[in-house]
């Protein structure tokens, strides 16, 4: 079996940045991409980190894994289905080997919230879509509506008033929580985008392809909405699916705890990114990026003070 | 060597993520950009009944979304 310093799960910013600073750390360590960018990579296009005045999120992503491989970082294409402790070493298991190491870093964010209506599942890819930079130009001309009340709707939005020609963006709360350049170019759109506060979805209405939905506000008279589309931006959980297998401590929302350097509760295992709410609701592509950083060099100074907690004479590859 | 085209967005990142395996793969394919040719759309949706991309044929058997391991078993690459 394989064995390596470090090997990090998850190939989204967080893991992206662990991977590039256990690399110049001269940590061996191998990324278990899993899918390939994380949430970063569907995000559209990012204006907001620092050094690059604007990139799509994949092409920002690939330059991570680029800059990775470029301190030494390895990168497997492949999915992890279990971690497992073997005295102090860790042993992962993906679809295609079985690798063991010292430590590992998790960096497999979060899962995209769905709205639990019926018709929901049998109308995806049918009206209702999850990826706006994906589907969201297959509307043009057409009404659609966007129901999330963030800054990536908001985005979604601007996103697609390229295309569509109107958009009702709907929302729980009184205000969206956007950032003010993302709110103030959606203003600028004018009647092509109509605000529905304190609403929410009801219902999802339609047989082969989805006909309209059913508002919890009215809305010119009726809770009845016709739309071709609706985008669905409502949030996302912490990914759970290490957290029992490796008896980690959570908190109520299910974050996992981290003191603030991302040591876990269990000893050479850290987190980064989306699976632990260290900055709260402020989740972005600089934030995780900074927790692998963090992550990665909890790891380095781990390895350091414990050089021989897990031995093999195994060789990395 | 088998019959392979992409339905895309330009903005889908799954599209790119297939064509790029694709690529690695040597595989060649045809792409048709259902965002601005609409007589392409109209074939996807025949195809697969559903708007979300990206739909790959490949000699007429319809995957949508970026399914790898599918599309691997499908042109006989393996991993």
């Amino acid at each position: 079996m394989k064995h390596y310093d470090l090997i990090v799960v998850g190939s989204g910013a967080a893991g992206l940045a662990a991977a590039v600073y256990a690399g110049r750390y001269k940590l061996s360590t191998l990324v278990v991409e899993g899918e390939f960018g994380g949430e970063t990579a569907t995000a559209g296009v990012i204006e907001n980190y620092p050094g690059i005045p604007a990139i799509e999120g994949y092409e920002l992503m690939r330059s991570m894994k680029k800059q990775a491989q470029g301190t030494g970082a390895v990168f497997l294409d492949a999915w992890v289905k279990e971690i497992i402790q073997e005295g102090k070493c860790f042993v992962v298991k993906t679809e295609k080997e079985e690798i063991r190491s010292t430590m590992v870093v998790l960096g497999i964010g979060s899962q995209r919230r769905h709205l639990n209506l019926p018709n929901e599942k049998e109308l995806t890819g049918r009206g209702i879509h999850y990826c706006w930079t994906c589907d969201g130009p297959l509307y043009g001309g057409k009404v659609v509506a966007m129901i999330g009340g963030g800054d990536s709707s908001v985005k979604g939005v601007n996103f697609l008033a390229e295309y569509a020609e109107k958009i009702f963006l709907l929302y729980r709360d009184t205000d969206v929580r956007a950032e003010p350049i993302n709110f103030e170019r959606m203003q600028k759109l004018g009647d092509k985008v109509v605000l529905l506060p304190k609403t929410e979805v009801k219902e999802i209405v339609g047989e082969k392809k989805l006909e309209k939905i059913v508002l919890s506000q009215e809305y010119n008279g009726s809770f009845e909405l016709p739309v071709d589309a609706l985008f669905v931006e409502i949030g996302f959980d912490p990914d759970q699916t290490f957290v029992k297998q490796l008896g980690l401590e959570t908190d109520e929302r299910g974050y996992v705890k981290t003191d603030a350097h991302m040591n876990t509760n269990v000893p050479g295992l850290f987190v980064a990114g989306d699976m632990t709410n260290h900055f709260g609701g402020f989740k972005q592509d600089i934030t995780a990026a900074a927790l692998g950083s963090v992550a990665a060099t909890s790891a380095y100074e781990y390895k350091k003070n414990n050089p021989d907690i897990c031995v093999s004479h195994d060789k990395p590859s | 060597m088998a019959n392979v085209t992409i339905y895309s967005t330009p903005t889908c990142v799954y599209c790119k993520a297939a064509k790029e395996f694709f690529e690695a793969n040597n595989v060649s394919y045809k792409e048709k950009n259902v965002a601005e040719d609409e007589q392409a759309r109209e074939e996807m949706v025949r195809k697969s009944e559903q708007m979300g991309v990206p739909v790959i044929d490949i000699d007429g058997t319809i995957v949508i979304g970026f399914d790898k391991e599918k599309i691997a078993e499908l042109l006989g690459i393996s991993s």
